[in-house]
């Protein structure tokens, strides 16, 4: 258990430190509640084109440098391979292996069953056609301040709420800011969300040849 | 029933095949692994599930003179079905650009309304490059200037994803992810597309962070 909180510290601290510091003040450590089996602070840790994978979901946020190429991670467009890519940084030594390795094969399907567009707006049509616009003027709309409604979603980069963050923290972390996550709050939830998912998984990749970020705990 | 109610039964409808079609016990609880029905108590409880302010996915890419957000949700929803214009939320997208996301250097305020004939518009507030709100019909390409565009409606949802064998591994602990199953196939969201110019955002060498957040008034 010692060498375990020990684990959560140092993984708390990675964690907080690649959120872009935000908000300030230290990380909040929370002792994981992880199997004892694997550690995956090497998946963590490891680089995901130039970034900690650490520092992709802390805080929840998408993040476009636009001096550099496009693309998952650098930003999002509508035709990238977001889960196969995630589920790569997230499970694979990448050391081993390049982040697009299940999506070459591909692991999901490998686009989206209709052509994006080239122009504005970009979105494919509706399935069933484009409903049809019917025009309107003199719209009403609420003039309430945000601060008058109440959160009930939010949304920063995929994955991180759905995959990384357990049934009963779910309200909790969409109710959150990323200066939170940038205090290491969902630290050790996603330490121990990320251990779960990685013991279930390890003996499939590694039976596709695949090598596993996660390692034993000696 | 009302319209509102149609759609939400509807789109529970949908739901409850898709869960019945895979392990209920953990579509229920953990969704899909974008951001669509999530988080699950609020957004993926059948009739009682708020739909329209459930988040699915923020897009950002730019060109040499532009920035594109999209925001999807209030998906999949099967085709035919109409969008979730739902008049007591506002989504606000959060963008920062000084090298601290946890700051907001921009919010977008977006509000569905309705005009006396019943007619659905959207309202988009705060847009940077924008001279002033953003205010037309639903499911029609709004402009400010030559480069400022905004619009709001039914698009076919972008994410391609095996949630179905997602599920089915975690239940299983077996990866039983294909590539030839995309629950998202052949289904909608209601979305938001707004670009603008780059020169409004770009702060030097400095990312731009995004994050958006869909709230409610509760009576």
């Amino acid at each position: 258990m010692r060498r375990s909180r020990a684990i959560g510290v140092v993984v708390a601290l990675v964690l907080a430190a690649c959120g872009g510091g935000g908000g300030g003040g230290p990380a909040t450590v929370v002792t994981p509640p992880t199997p004892q089996g694997l550690d995956v602070t090497p998946c963590l840790t490891q680089l995901v084109a130039g970034r900690s994978l650490a520092s992709l979901v802390v805080p929840d946020v998408v993040t476009l440098d636009m001096n550099q190429p496009n693309g998952f991670p650098n930003g999002r467009r509508l035709d990238d391979p977001v889960i196969d890519l995630e589920l790569a940084a997230l499970f694979l030594d990448l050391r081993q292996h390049p982040v697009d390795i299940l999506a070459r094969r591909p692991l999901n399907p490998g686009g989206n069953d209709k052509v994006t567009l080239t122009v504005f707006p970009y979105l494919a049509e509706a399935h069933g056609g484009a409903p049809a616009a019917v025009g309107g003027s003199g719209f009403v709309f609420r003039t309430d301040a945000p601060s008058a409604y109440t959160r009930v979603d939010r949304g920063g980069e995929p994955a991180v709420s759905t995959v990384l963050v357990s049934g009963p923290f779910k309200n909790a972390f969409n109710d959150g800011t990323p200066a939170a996550d940038a205090n290491g709050m969902w630290v050790a939830e996603f330490t121990a969300t990320l251990t779960v998912l990685a013991t279930q998984f390890r003996d499939d990749f590694m039976a596709l040849g695949l090598t596993p970020c996660a390692v034993p705990r000696t | 029933m009302d319209l509102r109610s149609l759609r939400l039964t509807a789109v529970a409808a949908v739901t409850a095949l898709l869960v019945a079609g895979a392990a209920a016990s953990w579509f229920g609880r953990s969704a899909d692994a974008a951001d669509h029905l999530d988080p699950p108590a609020r957004t993926n409880v059948g009739a009682n599930s708020d739909v329209a302010a459930d988040l699915a996915d923020v897009f950002i890419w730019n060109t040499a003179t532009t920035v594109t957000i999209a925001l999807t949700g209030a998906g999949p929803s099967n085709p035919g079905l109409p969008g979730f214009y739902d008049t007591n939320l506002v989504f606000i997208v959060h963008l920062s650009n000084d090298g601290n996301p946890a700051t907001d250097e921009a919010t977008i305020d977006i509000r569905f309304g309705r005009d006396p004939m019943g007619k659905f518009g959207v309202q988009f507030l705060n847009i940077p490059g924008a001279t002033g709100p953003i205010v037309g019909p639903v499911q029609t390409i709004l402009t400010d200037g030559p480069v400022v565009k905004a619009v709001a409606g039914v698009f076919d949802d972008p994410f391609f994803f095996d949630a179905q064998g997602f599920n089915e591994s975690r239940a299983t602990g077996t990866l039983s992810v294909r590539n030839d199953r995309n629950l998202f196939g052949g289904r909608n969201d209601t979305s938001f597309v707004i670009e603008i110019p780059r020169s409004a955002i770009a702060n030097g060498t400095m990312p731009v962070t995004i994050w958006a957040e869909a709230r409610r008034i509760i009576p």
